[in-house]
């Protein structure tokens, strides 16, 4: 019974690794609307303001292919910095891109909500 | 040993070592530019966190370099030319083994075609009594495509000369097909996959 109720929680926690990895991506873009960051930066803002707790290994190459699709563009900066930092900004498709991904999780959130919510009722 | 502010950097200089063998291949501006990224994040994390926490974060250095390469070339392949580049970006793109290895052979195959075909004109001009598009006349089924070989006997040669010029654009005009077909699937792949892929490789 223990291990029918630890495998369940395993599923769950599996299942909850899928989602953010699903939103990883506007995440990211949503992360660079007020300004540029650099990696690090951008690492704990998602893990702040978002509970996204990711490894540097996933990120920079996902910045690496944003940015060949032309969403960001990045720039160097060595000035006034100990280490050499590359900062990314959203470039106008970026930008779009973002709005309409926001426009979406907006909507596909609320009419799963409105479903989910007698479920969480019911557990109150 | 070099050092960095407070950090003793050994340990990261020699986990950078390790991502650019691993990344040998790719434009060396390129691989300097993810080595700096690397690099100015393993330090900076460092100083705060230790140098274990900081090379943690970036995983594995060789899985770390396999998923830039990877999505180097399959970018690289989608505006390429070159059936090379388009070759080495097919080995990425698929979920499978299987589907990798599918993909990269039916390109292959079908490039041979090509090649065929382009030998066939080079044979005509070399060996134009060896080389055609030979019939009996009155037997449609008899109709056999040889190369530099024998013809069958009583066959005539359906194109003569026109072989060539035949051949040769019917090669182009496949080739064209072939990498186009090759460059959507890339562009599909990379598109439907999204960053599930991208993201599976680095975890």
């Amino acid at each position: 019974m223990e291990t029918n109720s630890s495998a369940a929680a395993s599923q769950t926690d599996k299942w909850e690794i899928q989602v953010r990895k699903g939103c990883l991506e506007m995440a990211i873009l949503a992360s660079l609307w007020s300004g540029k960051l650099y990696g690090l930066e951008m690492l704990e803002r998602l893990e702040q303001d978002a509970g996204l707790a990711l490894s540097a290994g996933t990120v920079y190459p996902l910045l690496a292919r944003l940015k060949a699709d032309g969403l960001l563009e990045s720039e160097w900066v060595e000035a006034d910095v100990v280490h050499p930092r590359k900062y990314y900004k959203l470039t106008q498709p970026g930008r779009r891109r973002a709005i309409e991904m926001a426009r979406i999780w907006m909507r596909f959130s609320a009419a799963v909500g409105g479903l989910l919510s007698p479920l969480l009722k019911e557990e109150l | 040993m070099t050092n960095s502010g407070k950090v003793d950097s050994t340990r990261v200089d020699s986990y950078l070592t390790r991502v650019r063998a691993a990344l040998r291949g790719l434009p060396d501006r390129q691989i300097d530019d993810i080595l700096r990224e690397l690099q100015g994040h393993a330090l900076e994390l460092a100083e705060t966190k230790g140098v274990d926490a900081a090379l943690r974060s970036l995983g594995d250095p060789v899985d770390l370099a396999k998923t830039y390469r990877a999505e180097s070339e399959i970018i690289q392949a989608e505006c390429s030319g070159s059936p090379l580049v388009i070759l080495l970006g097919l080995r990425h793109a698929s979920r499978s083994r299987t589907g990798r290895f599918l993909g990269t052979v039916l390109y292959v195959f079908a490039y041979a075609n090509v090649l065929t075909l382009w030998a066939a004109a080079a044979d005509k001009l070399f060996s134009p009594s060896r080389t055609g598009l030979w019939l009996t006349p009155g037997d449609w089924r008899s109709l056999e495509w040889v190369t530099n070989g024998n013809p069958p006997a009583g066959a005539r040669d359906l194109l003569g000369w026109w072989l060539i010029p035949a051949a040769v654009v019917g090669g182009w005009i496949l080739r064209y097909f072939i990498d186009w077909v090759a460059r959507w699937w890339l562009r599909r792949y990379r598109h439907s996959e999204g960053v599930s892929q991208l993201v599976k490789r680095a975890s």
